[in-house]
């Protein structure tokens, strides 16, 4: 995200902090995100045993797979419509920089 | 990201420490919440009977385990997302 502040004088102490707590909060609702969308698709709610059985397993691996490529596609065409219509003003796909 | 002094990375520490207290404690009361809504469904009894009680600490071990395996899972994608630099934040 520093790209962001290439033309700038150094950020303060305060902004370097905010920024990467930004960055981490972002992760990090994303994984729960994640957790929760993913337990609710994949564990059923009958709790017969305490491990995950196999189907589970597999089904939690894919679950995040999915996820994150969900991710990237809605965040690519995101940027493409942005840029479409941000294009006479230079917009490039930065908005998602946050 | 810039690189932080070591000052500075000991305040991002400490807030991530005070958050991580605070995801937690999310994370115990959402699980409290699942397993009660699962398992507990009989009211004729003031305690819990036996079948709820093994159900919740099912739900607990099991909720825990996929947690973990999520979390794995999200590492590996995570890494794999860095490197292929295609991250939606570039």
């Amino acid at each position: 995200m520093s790209f962001l502040f290439g033309q700038r004088p150094q950020p303060s102490s305060a902004e370097k902090i905010a920024a990467a707590e930004a960055e981490i909060e972002m992760v990090s609702n994303m994984f729960n995100q994640l957790v929760d969308t993913c337990t609710k698709k994949c564990i059923p709610p009958q709790y017969r045993e305490a491990d995950l059985n196999k189907g589970e397993s597999v089904c939690l691996d894919r679950c995040v797979a999915k996820f994150f490529e969900v991710n990237v596609k809605v965040s690519e065409k995101m940027q493409g419509e942005a840029a479409q219509k941000g294009g006479a003003q230079g917009g490039a796909g930065g908005m998602f920089g946050q | 990201m810039d690189s932080l002094t070591p000052a500075e990375q000991r305040e991002l520490n400490s807030r991530m420490e005070r958050k991580q207290m605070k995801e937690f404690m999310t994370m115990y009361s959402k699980l409290v919440q699942r397993c009660f809504d699962h398992c507990v469904n009989d009211f004729t009894t003031k305690s819990l009977i036996s079948r709820e009680e093994s159900c919740v600490m099912r739900c607990v071990d099991k909720y825990m385990r996929s947690n973990e395996r999520v979390g794995e899972r999200f590492q590996e994608q995570n890494a794999a997302m860095m490197q292929a630099g295609s991250m939606a934040g570039r």
